[in-house]
């Protein structure tokens, strides 16, 4: 009884503690203001009343403590953005959140897709340098590495002014609108885009999220036509009149036709002005990249003539083999996989205007690659005996320069046949160029890049099936990309205008610039060099130091 | 001469004085920018000297000198061609007749690629001319050259064998 009593009057004098340290606190807590009499409540729109529902319902703190092994309560409404944390979610938050979310995925996309690309660089190496001798090894390699550098450095300086200046209005990365000035001609009562205007050094208005986006996206494909001309030119060019070239060729010849194509300029707007298809249509750079890349490594390869020894004065040529067919073969799986990124990343998007495409251009990317090395292997095999090594890896590069501009416009037989055609066509144009030009191309880059390149363009406007769909149009003109085989021969006009202004303006304005360089610097190495290997006097080191090589008695005497 | 100082630092100049000018064409609008265009132009002038100077010190390479005249007559019938398929878009109104012209435009610039300019640098190409004649002609055709390098890639030990 005793103890009952004490623990009850011990419990109220907790209880009386309590009460008044309560009292007390209240005591001190500020009066709130008089509440004024409360208006009429307006009725919450229902859509705003699910979304407090919802976040009501939202898995709390304590619930996302216990972990979330299927996923099922990570990512809820509760992670929405509110403008008003008392008010809860409104529709305009949600709004705001899945218009972020689709350009946040379209820049993701991009990005990883552009790192892809970045990573073909090594792949170019490899290819190169496995195709050309021991002894120019590291030069090869060094064109190849350098060649990032002096175009990055040119492209962002200028290049990319000039190529992306007027492109805003890409929906997919949010607008792009700080590029909105194209500098324009009017001519036949039409305005035609000729190079863009702003965005040098990424300053000013360019200093802008969406904008950083497109520029490295862009440089990465125009590094990729930079390093198509090293490979042509190997083992005979001056490492410093390739590294001039390549800033020119980085700051003027790649932007300007770019521009053109996908800037804005005056052949995307073909279709606009006057009516030929949708304008010219160059989904992922079969002439942008690739064409200008070849026919650059064209002119260059004139230029600079053939190595010593690989031409005999009856006219016939001599093979001269690489140095490590494992470094070709396994450069040439890189350039495949970092095609991933050069096509289906060229959508700049993977969410709405018509993206989710993605998985049937990299199909088609795929399927042009096999089918590529099938025609090229069958086509050595047949013809030469032998499923010859090199060949093959260049078969399967062809079908996939050749499928780059029509990958987002074709079916998968078609993508098909692109390819295998392409397989077939670097075989021909190898043996042509060798053999009916005597341009001396150690890599085979001007038929791979060159030939294929411009086959890519013109499958465009044979093959494109109408069926894809980017937004409802394409270079501004309502509907989608139809070729002669399915209704439109309009666009395969606009795709021969492409291509003509390819080899009429490119290659001639590449031509005239080299032209130039020869006179200022010189593209030749120095005999002694050339015979000597171009790893100790042009760079200082040999590629492979520990190896031993052979004299070449007929050429050392000569020199 | 291979790669050397010189070239080093007139290509440094080279890049300096290119970043300088598009400085000034990114700002020309403004004195500040027409400044800079001109101070990178005298730089890239400078550069452009410089490679000159050093060029003949570079050894003699086997590339004979050809008609330069025909060279340029290539290029511009390949611009020709590009001119005509403009020309074309202008003046034929439908798209067969755009096809067409654009056809016979791509036929003249590969003329002028793939016909004139491959004779005008082949026609006095090294390698035609007999080992005799010249020093640099003497880098012409040579007997059992592809077997020469065949030898050479063919096999480990005539690589060289690693050490």
């Amino acid at each position: 009884m005793k103890t009952w009593l004490r623990n009850h009057l011990l419990a109220c004098c907790i209880l009386a503690l309590a009460l008044t340290v309560g009292g007390m606190a209240y005591a001190e807590t500020p009066a709130a203001p008089a509440q004024p009499a409360a208006a009429p409540a307006a009725p919450v729109p229902l859509a705003t009343a699910e979304l407090r529902e919802a976040a009501a319902k939202a898995p709390t703190p304590a619930d996302l403590a216990k972990g979330d092994p299927g996923g099922t309560l990570t990512g809820s409404i509760a992670d929405v953005t509110v403008t008003d944390a008392k008010a809860g979610p409104t529709l305009a938050d949600a709004g705001n959140q899945i218009g972020q979310n689709k350009v946040a995925i379209n820049f993701v996309w991009t990005l990883v897709c552009g790192f892809l690309v970045m990573f073909m660089q090594a792949g170019f190496a490899m290819v190169e340098s496995g195709l050309t001798r021991v002894k120019n090894a590291n030069h090869t390699y060094m064109m190849n590495f350098f060649v990032y550098g002096c175009g990055l450095l040119a492209y962002w300086v200028i290049g990319f002014a000039i190529q992306m200046g007027g492109a805003a209005g890409n929906a997919n990365l949010g607008g792009l609108y700080p590029l909105a000035s194209e500098h324009s001609i009017s001519l036949f009562g039409k305005t035609w885009g000729i190079f863009g205007e702003t965005g040098y050094f990424l300053a000013g208005h360019a200093y802008d999220v969406g904008v950083m986006v497109i520029f490295l996206f862009q440089m990465v494909f125009m590094d990729t036509a930079l390093t198509i001309v090293t490979g042509a030119c190997a083992e005979r060019w001056k490492f410093i009149t390739f590294s001039v070239t390549s800033v020119i060729m980085g700051a003027l010849t790649y932007p300007l036709f770019a521009n053109w194509a996908w800037g804005g300029g005056w052949l995307s707007q073909l279709g606009a002005n006057l009516g030929l298809g949708k304008g010219y249509a160059d989904f992922a750079g079969s002439g942008v990249v690739h064409s200008v890349g070849g026919l650059t490594a064209l002119a260059v390869c004139m230029i600079v003539g053939p190595r010593i020894g690989k031409f005999n004065r009856d006219g016939s040529a001599n093979p001269i083999i690489g140095h490590d067919i494992s470094a070709v073969l396994i450069g040439c799986f890189i350039l495949a996989f970092g095609w991933f990124g050069f096509n289906p990343g060229s959508t700049l998007g993977a969410s709405s205007n018509g993206n989710l495409r993605i998985g049937a251009i990299a199909v088609a990317t795929m399927l042009a690659g096999c089918t590529g090395t099938f025609g090229a292997i069958l086509y050595m095999w047949i013809t030469k005996g032998k499923p010859d090594a090199s060949m093959s890896g260049n078969g399967l590069l062809a079908g996939l320069v050749a499928i780059t501009a029509p990958s987002g416009f074709v079916s998968a037989p078609s993508a098909a046949i692109i390819g295998l055609i392409a397989g077939v066509l670097v075989c021909v144009s190898v043996f042509l160029v060798e053999n009916v030009l005597k341009v001396d191309d150690p890599v085979g880059a001007i038929s791979v890049h060159g030939t294929n390149g411009l086959w890519g363009v013109l499958s465009v406007g044979l093959f494109a099936d109408g069926t894809s769909n980017y937004g409802g149009s394409w270079n501004g003109v309502a509907g989608s990309v139809t070729g002669l085989f399915y209704g439109d021969a309009s666009q395969l006009a606009a795709q021969l205008v492409g291509i003509s202004t390819l080899l009429g303006a490119v290659f001639t304005l590449s031509f005239a610039i080299n032209m130039v360089l020869e006179d200022v610097i010189g593209h030749r190495v120095s005999a002694e060099t050339e015979l000597n290997g171009l790893d100790i006097p042009e760079m200082g080191q040999l590629g492979y130091p520990e190896f031993v090589f052979r004299s070449e008695p007929s050429f050392s005497k000569a020199a | 001469m291979a790669a050397s100082k010189s070239q080093g630092s007139y290509f440094g100049l080279f890049l300096v004085g290119g970043t300088v000018l598009c400085g000034g064409i990114a700002y020309i609008a403004s004195g500040t920018g027409k400044l800079l265009l001109l101070v990178g132009a005298a730089i890239l002038l400078v550069s452009v000297v410089g490679f000159l100077k050093i060029k003949p010190l570079e050894g003699e390479n086997p590339v004979l000198p050809s008609p330069e005249s025909m060279k340029w007559l290539g290029a511009g019938v390949a611009l020709l061609g590009w001119l005509v398929t403009l020309g074309g878009l202008h003046l034929v109104t439908s798209n067969g007749g755009r096809m067409v012209v654009a056809l016979l435009g791509i036929g003249v610039s590969l003329f002028g690629i793939l016909y004139v300019l491959p004779a005008a640098f082949n026609k006095t190409a090294f390698w035609k001319k007999p080992a005799a004649t010249s020093a640099r002609a003497g880098f012409s055709s040579v007997a059992g050259r592809a077997t020469l390098d065949s030898e050479l890639t063919a096999a480990p030990t005539a690589v060289g064998g690693m050490k």
